[in-house]
């Protein structure tokens, strides 16, 4: 089989020192857009060459991940842009040069974005389907990386040793603006069998309203400081005694999430935002949580890993989650995160290019190994996370091609 | 508390709903219930009170002497008289807005509802006091249970569905209606497995419920009331407030998993803009938003413990309801999307009275004789009130002590009175 040059290959100017910049991943979701992009080190591995015949040609670097507001696409464009990894991707056999260049995108942004990408930066987007880029994100992570999921119980975060002949079925929970609960059976093999729209966009949406904050970020700041019980309604306040314990339910279980603000002596501005975005938190959490576990209950699922930008390593709603599954479950099922939570779906579009010939995705070092698809079923793809780790958690990375 | 012999029976047989099918609350006929039952149930709520009394035809003679008097004093002819028969009576179903508990306390009076033993009924005592004695909460769903079971078993016409508008009654298979799942919506949110008269288990519940609603959009609206919250809803439009999947997709479905454009990926998923703030929303848009996400939510959880369960029926109930079409049609839609058409929503017609009507059959179980007040009170703390910021003190005693000389099954769910209503009833009575 041809070996299909890198455009980036043919369309870089100049500069040797530069690093060579393969394969960039688009997941353009309702809140957020999600890159992984691939950045060849310098002088490492095989080089390819036109003849391709080299044995094990591996081209190493990293793969990076960086994050935009949909809102902002403009932003991250420009980004793009700017370290012209829209110059990446990759050409079909029977593509001229004239064509224009192709690149992997996924999210229902793949779709409403398309004509702008293509107008600002000369791109076709590839789109590939959601589910299909999750999922494949999720078995590449769960696989491939060494710590990836892990648990948080009492403020402890416990790494999850993954068995590879034992991953299957989970559930996966995509926290994004919404919620998709997906059934992982296998490589390429998934049903999505649930959701809600309550998620984080909920959270966001009704934080922005209530609070006034700017951004994301700064609504889960403020729920650091925040106590839930003054606006939430627990099961010790309706009822006194300890009675309830009949029905399973402990004092401070919330019986109602804004229970309390129904008083009609305080408004809006009556209240801390820290109390407000905590609350919200807790609901949203909780919610989330206790739907996850019927889902996995009704497939008899034992494990559930959330994933998506709502959780962002914040202890809280980790710990919420974690408390909701154990509670629901009764200790049952277990609420397992990932580190590249947010990434899953940039990260199954960008391991999708090797459908298109561009060879297996394979590391020096092997930890984990695993076949990443039916064509190249001889091919390894693993790779080792940098311990010393930067913002975005970039992985230590090979891409191979086909020889 | 002993059983006393002499007591009423309550014969539930043959009853049947009198009137036709649209008006709220009907009364229901005892054709056989010979005794008469002297005690009545009140359900005291943050906002309404709901009254159960039987009434037996022969003691229309009461009434029918007023009626007369009024029909002689207009020139109306006495004409055909319907004749009652003397024996059985009818259930009657009274609400009343809790901050009019005088006229509750008039009607009872003017009705000769607290006949039997001394005349002198002692609800002055009842209020004076500052209430909080403790709520054994199984209780609550016991009456709960018993009342929804003889509704479903005793009464045709009860049960409904309601979607799109459409409102259809249910015919009940008596042999085949347990087991059921019966979701009481009230601040939060109870999911109770019944499994036949009296064996019921509470299997599930949610934080997201009526309280969440009126909480969040008290915050977000400043309504007065959750009357008022819903009134707004009716006018909204949630497309500016919640992120579509259209809107994630440029205006397609995503047909590949079963969603429409028109589906909601995320509740408030649009008021993440940093163009706008609160104050540029509608309220109206607000609240249908806030009442599609907790509807859909419950909805959907109702569902998933359903189908763990193997439940085929489900019941909803609770003040977050109260007849409202469109909350209905809601859930009733939620229901069906989720469980792509398998199960389907009910409601009950005397819905809100299913904790009233649980109590006042329940007189016998909880053994009342002459002490005859039997009540469940939810402690209220300090400033964490339902209805407004009012302080409640220690808890009281034991209040049978203050036994009234009435048969009254005193039920108070979830809310107490504001004090200055107890207050005004202790004035009042004395």
């Amino acid at each position: 089989m041809d070996v299909k040059k890198p455009a980036s290959q043919e369309n870089l100017n100049g500069d040797e020192s530069e690093s060579q910049i393969s394969h960039l991943a688009l997941d353009i979701g309702g809140s957020l857009i999600k890159v992984v992009y691939f950045l060849r080190s310098n002088g490492s591995g095989g080089s390819v060459d036109d003849s391709g015949k080299k044995s094990d040609p591996v081209l190493e670097g990293r793969l990076h991940f960086a994050k935009f507001e949909t809102s902002k696409i403009n932003d991250c464009l420009e980004f793009i842009r700017s370290k012209n990894l829209h110059l990446a991707g990759f050409r079909h056999h029977d593509a001229s040069a004239s064509d224009k260049t192709l690149i992997k995108a996924t999210g229902g942004g793949a779709y409403k974005f398309a004509d702008l990408i293509k107008e600002k930066l000369g791109v076709v987007l590839d789109k590939e389907d959601e589910m299909d880029c999750l999922v494949t994100g999720a078995n590449f992570l769960l696989k491939a990386v060494h710590q990836e999921a892990f648990t948080y119980v009492d403020g402890q975060k416990e790494f999850v040793q993954i068995d590879q002949n034992d991953l299957y079925p989970y559930l996966l929970v995509n926290i994004g603006s919404g919620v998709s609960m997906i059934k992982v059976d296998g490589d390429g093999k998934f049903e999505r069998i649930s959701g809600t729209s309550v998620g984080g966009g909920t959270f966001w949406g009704l934080g922005r309203l209530l609070t006034n904050c700017k951004s994301f970020d700064e609504l889960l700041e403020l729920s650091h400081q925040g106590n839930n019980r003054v606006i939430d309604m627990l099961v010790g306040d309706i009822y006194g005694g300890s009675e309830y314990s009949k029905i399973g339910l402990t004092s401070t279980n919330i019986a109602s999430s804004f229970g309390k603000a129904i008083s009609d002596n305080k408004e809006l501005k009556d209240y801390k935002p820290e109390d407000v975005a905590r609350s919200l938190l807790r609901m949203i959490s909780n919610n989330i949580g206790q739907i996850s576990y019927l889902n996995a209950l009704r497939f008899g699922l034992k494990r559930i890993f959330f994933a998506g930008f709502f959780i962002r390593g914040h202890a809280y709603t980790m710990d919420t989650i974690s408390v909701a599954v154990s509670f629901w479950s009764k200790g049952d099922a277990k609420a397992m995160f990932l580190r590249h939570e947010g990434f899953l779906g940039a990260l199954g579009a960008f391991v999708s290019y090797e459908n298109h010939g561009l060879g297996g995705l394979k590391t020096h070092q092997s930890v984990q190994q695993f076949a990443v698809s039916k064509t190249y079923a001889g091919k390894k793809i693993c790779c080792l996370v940098n311990e010393d780790l930067n913002d975005n958690e970039s992985i230590d990375f090979g891409v191979a091609f086909a020889a | 508390m002993h059983r006393s012999g002499s007591r009423p029976q309550l014969d539930l047989s043959k009853a049947a709903i009198q009137g036709n099918f649209e008006v709220k609350d009907p009364t229901i006929l005892l054709p056989n219930q010979s005794d008469d039952i002297s005690h009545l149930a009140l359900d005291i709520g943050g906002s309404l009170i709901k009254l159960v009394y039987f009434s037996r035809h022969e003691d229309q003679s009461i009434d029918d002497k007023r009626k007369k008097t009024i029909k002689e004093r207009l020139g109306i002819s006495n004409g055909n008289r319907r004749s009652y028969p003397i024996l059985g009576g009818r259930l009657h179903f009274v609400k009343f807005e809790t901050t009019k508990i005088s006229e509750c306390l008039d009607f009872i009076h003017s009705k000769q509802l607290h006949r039997g033993g001394g005349g002198a009924y002692k609800f002055a005592d009842l209020f004076k006091e500052r209430l909080g004695v403790s709520l054994d909460k199984e209780d609550e769903m016991d009456c709960l249970v018993a009342g929804a079971n003889f509704l479903l078993k005793a009464i045709r016409h009860e049960a409904f569905t309601h979607m799109e508008g459409q409102k259809e009654f249910v015919q009940i298979d008596t042999n085949d209606l347990f087991p059921y799942l019966l979701v009481n919506i009230g601040s939060g949110v109870s999911m109770i497995k019944v499994d036949g008269d009296g064996k019921f288990e509470r299997v599930s519940g949610t934080n997201v419920g009526g309280g969440t609603y009126w909480g969040l959009g008290r915050l977000l609206t400043k309504c007065k009331s959750f009357d008022e919250l819903l009134e707004l809803s009716q006018r909204g439009d949630n497309g500016t407030i919640d992120m579509l999947v259209g809107d994630i997709y440029g205006g397609m479905d995503y047909s590949k998993i079963g969603l429409s454009a028109s589906t909601i990926a995320s509740s408030f998923g649009k008021t993440i803009s940093d163009k706008k703030e609160l104050a540029d929303y509608r309220p109206e848009d607000i609240s249908l938003s806030l009442l599609r996400m907790i509807s859909y939510n419950i909805g959907q959880i109702s569902y998933l413990n359903a189908l763990r369960f193997g439940l085929k029926r489900i019941f909803f109930g609770g003040f977050f309801i109260r007849g409202h079409a469109y909350t209905m049609d809601t859930i009733s839609f939620a229901v069906q999307f989720w469980s792509k058409g398998e199960a389907q929503a009910m409601f009950l017609r005397h819905e809100g009275f299913l904790g009233a009507l649980g109590a006042f059959m329940s007189y016998e179980k909880h053994g009342l004789d002459d002490l005859m007040v039997h009540q469940l009170v939810e402690r209220f703390p300090m400033g964490a009130p339902y209805t407004g910021g009012r302080i409640h003190g220690p808890p009281l005693g034991d209040l049978n002590e203050k036994a009234s000389e009435a048969r009254v099954c005193l039920l108070l769910l979830e809310m107490p009175l504001p004090l200055s209503n107890t207050v005004y009833i202790a004035n009042y009575l004395n």
